[in-house]
């Protein structure tokens, strides 16, 4: 029992000075902050001004687009200037409700008095896109061949000139050519020239101003009155979402459901990424120790099951820290979240009472006990088939070929997540419970859904009972070939050792 | 003088392979006993057993008067053939952790560990990890890790191998010291050398039996001593002394003769001086273990390279 201990001990210390350990600490708030907050970033900062060139053959439609982009531009200013302004309300503030056109003098004289003092000045951001006058030596209004080919050529080579109206030397992003339709009633056509075909904003929003300019003539030209159009266009079926399990007058499906469908998903995941990491570490910790004959050492001064059992209590601490430390996060950001949500006084929309009611769900339902004892038993029922595995192998890469194997396995039930929350009692899922490797995903994956206690318990027994006979199985394989030098041994190898011959 | 080890018949097969055949071999107490033998003679499974970390298929093996190692592990220490540390490890730390597994106090064994560092000349490599240290260093430190807790009895499998000379000296040290101290070693080698310069007994074994068990002086007594003259008289007169074996002529007046098990060279001198055989010259020349282990071992392992 001491030495157990004492080897449980030194995996523990030896593991968590690992770059491992700490990245996997870090893993989850780490996702977190870039699942959030980058793609925003980028949005805001990522995304240089895109310069280019507009040839309007109507004559007619440039002006329809700089409208359009200038519309879009204001628009984008405000979100900004409110963002910017809602980080420095003073304590009870809050910003007045969006009216008209945005406009810098107009918002900063309706806002002052809600703002802190000495809070700086706003600064716009750069705009999104910038017409620019063409390159010089281009003539727009020649052969349309001739200056499609030269587009073409300042385009792909991404020369930087400095335009006729300008300072500052700017490479083109994109050539937008705008020219009659083919018909006298048809809509205009067109032509967009860029390198960058990932990038689809600008051409989507010189299509959408050219298209609804036209679609508004045409209806004008028909004799509809367009507000009749867009009244009609705008109409919506009202639905209401209705869920027969709930009490009598709160069948309304809110957030809350939703996240009680979806939530046990992202606690699989976990449970996935938790389980694997600590298995990748004992499989590292069992060849380390036998690839140096440092096992020969330990045998001649441990038992084979003292050493087992050390090793697979010594690495469920370290999952254990790491498990405990990223659901620690979820609380502290989810608390946070919340707690800024409600302060900052703003309406009760969906996405600001998400976190309040993610802490709710995990306080009133199973999935964090179910969590803490599904990843037990599940880190116990692989951990032991890895140590198995180790004990055969004398390198990690030896060990890889084992490792694919159990890798395909247990991708079934990350492919399961996708739609076990769609139908958690059906037969599918029921049928995955059963099978006791994929049980702690699965049921993990049910819990929220009230699965029948037939399943829950009848699972359980059987996790419990595979848990016993892994530990078994795998102890015989430990102690005969943990020694053992030379060729991996084969699976017929291993089987004859669990029978003891 | 009460044996530390015992092994009474003992045979380990792994399937149809026997490592080790009917086995017996006796280590006295407070002697350095070497386990001699070729590549695959069986020394590693022997001394494994030894441990208790292989159980042998049948005999009896007694530790220190115990059934098994297991029983007294805390007074063996071991220091495998291949030899190898917990890279992230300090130096100090490891030889800590092996002590506190043999039954040492954490406090206990910390001190030990840096105390032996010290002594052994790597006190400034104490907070070092072993990854970073020499391979030399490395193995002290590992042959410090097998005796941190101060046992009654210490095996080494093949401890010189991969050191330079100057580090042999080192261990070879080591090894007497712990001698000095009453402790028991039981070594395995190959470099016959170590083992004549170390050991009080010795056993070389081949293809898992016994072949010798004895002391150095015996071991090197189953090779005949050789004597060499120069003389030229006629050797007629010592042809028939009994102790003389062979009579090789080696051309200009010089011969060489083998000598029976035991004889003494200095009867062929007074043989000589009796028959009146004037010799102008007479040396005699006793066999080192390396001619005994080549001629007790040398068919064997031949022929083991050929299967």
């Amino acid at each position: 029992m001491r030495n157990a201990l004492l080897i449980a001990w030194r995996e523990f210390a030896e593991n968590a000075k690992t770059r491992g350990f700490w990245f996997g600490i870090l893993l989850f708030p780490m996702i977190w902050i870039i699942g959030a907050q980058v793609p925003a970033f980028l949005a805001k900062k990522g995304t240089p001004t895109r310069n280019f060139v507009l040839v309007d053959r109507t004559g007619r439609m440039s002006a329809v687009v700089e409208a359009a982009l200038e519309r879009d531009e204001k628009r984008r200013q405000g979100e900004a200037f409110r963002e910017w302004a809602s980080a420095r309300l003073v304590p009870g503030g809050s910003l007045p409700p969006v009216k008209g056109e945005f406009d810098l003098g107009r918002a900063l004289g309706e806002v002052r008095p809600m703002l802190r003092t000495n809070v700086g000045n706003f600064e716009s951001p750069s705009p999104r896109f910038r017409r620019v006058e063409p390159p010089p030596g281009i003539t727009t209004d020649g052969d349309l061949n001739v200056l499609e080919g030269d587009l073409r050529s300042w385009l792909r080579e991404g020369r930087s000139y400095v335009p006729v109206d300008g300072k500052v030397p700017v490479s083109l992003f994109a050539a937008a050519l705008i020219l009659e339709g083919k018909s006298s009633n048809a809509a205009p056509i067109l032509r967009f020239w860029s390198e960058n075909q990932a990038d689809t904003a600008l051409r989507e929003k010189i299509d959408n101003a050219l298209s609804a300019d036209f679609r508004l003539r045409e209806y004008v030209r028909l004799g509809i009155d367009p507000k009749v159009v867009s009244r009609v266009e705008n109409a919506r079926a009202e639905v209401v979402n209705l869920s027969p399990r709930k009490a009598a007058g709160e069948e309304r499906v809110g957030i809350a459901d939703l996240l009680r469908q979806w939530a046990p998903s992202a606690f699989v995941y976990l449970l996935w990424v938790a389980v694997f990491s600590i298995a990748q570490m004992l499989l590292n910790s069992v060849i380390e120790e036998k690839s140096n004959r440092i096992i020969e050492v330990l045998l001649s001064s441990v038992t084979p099951v003292e050493l087992m059992a050390g090793k697979l209590v010594g690495i469920a601490a370290v999952g254990l820290v790491m498990v405990g430390s990223w659901i620690g996060t979820l609380f502290l950001v989810g608390f946070w979240m919340a707690g800024s949500a409600a302060s900052s006084g703003a309406a009760a929309g969906g996405a600001s009472r998400l976190p309040l009611e993610l802490m709710t769900l995990l306080g009133d339902s199973w999935i964090l006990p179910a969590f803490g004892l599904y990843f037990l038993l599940g880190y116990v029922l692989y951990s032991a088939v890895i140590l198995a595995i180790g004990s055969t192998c004398n390198t990690i890469k030896e060990a890889q070929n084992y490792m694919g194997v159990i890798v395909l396995l247990m991708m079934v039930p990350l492919v399961a997540m996708t739609f076990i929350p769609r139908d958690p009692n059906g037969p599918i899922a029921t049928f995955l419970s059963w099978i006791p490797p994929y049980t702690p995903f699965v049921m993990m994956n049910r819990v929220t859904a009230g699965p029948p206690l037939r399943d829950v318990l009848g699972t359980l027994v059987l996790l419990v009972a595979c848990d016993v006979l892994a530990i078994w199985a795998c102890g015989r394989i430990f102690r005969a070939a943990v020694l053992r030098t030379g060729q991996p041994a084969s699976i017929s190898q291993m089987w004859r050792w669990v029978r003891g011959r | 003088m009460s044996a530390a080890v015992e092994l009474e018949s003992v045979s380990k097969r792994y399937g149809d392979f026997r490592a080790v055949d009917g086995l017996s071999l006796s280590v006295p107490e407070g002697c350095i006993y070497g386990v001699l033998g070729p590549n695959g003679a069986g020394k590693t499974t022997t001394l494994r057993m030894i441990l208790g970390v292989v159980e042998p298929s049948t005999g009896r093996v007694s530790v220190l008067g115990h059934g098994s190692a297991m029983s007294v592990r805390e007074r063996v220490g071991y220091l495998p053939e291949e030899k190898g540390l917990y890279r992230k490890m300090k130096a100090s730390a490891v030889i800590a952790y092996f002590a506190t597994l043999k039954g040492m106090s954490r406090r206990q064994a910390e001190l030990r560990a840096r105390e032996l560092l010290d002594r052994h000349g790597l006190g400034l490599f104490a907070d070092v990890k072993t990854e970073a240290l020499s391979k030399g260093m490395g193995q002290k430190v590992q042959v410090l890790a097998s005796i941190a807790h101060d046992p009654d009895l210490v095996i080494l499998d093949e401890p010189f191998s991969g050191l330079d000379p100057v580090n042999q000296g080192v261990l070879e040290e080591i090894v007497r010291d712990l001698k000095e101290r009453g402790r028991t070693v039981l070594l395995s080698t190959h470099v016959m050398a170590h083992a004549e310069r170390l050991c009080d007994r010795v056993v070389i074994i081949s293809g898992g039996r016994s072949l010798f068990d004895g002391t150095l002086a015996e071991a090197r007594r189953v090779v005949p001593a050789k004597v060499r003259i120069r003389t030229n008289d006629s050797l007629e007169p010592l042809q028939d002394l009994p102790m003389l074996r062979e009579l090789r002529p080696l051309g200009d007046g010089r011969w060489e003769f083998e000598l029976e098990e035991g004889a003494d060279p200095q009867a062929v001198l007074e043989a000589c001086f009796t028959n009146q055989v004037r010799l102008s010259h007479f040396s005699a020349s006793e066999a080192t273990l390396h001619d005994a282990f080549v001629r007790l071992v040398g068919p064997a392992a031949r022929e083991a390279s050929y299967r």
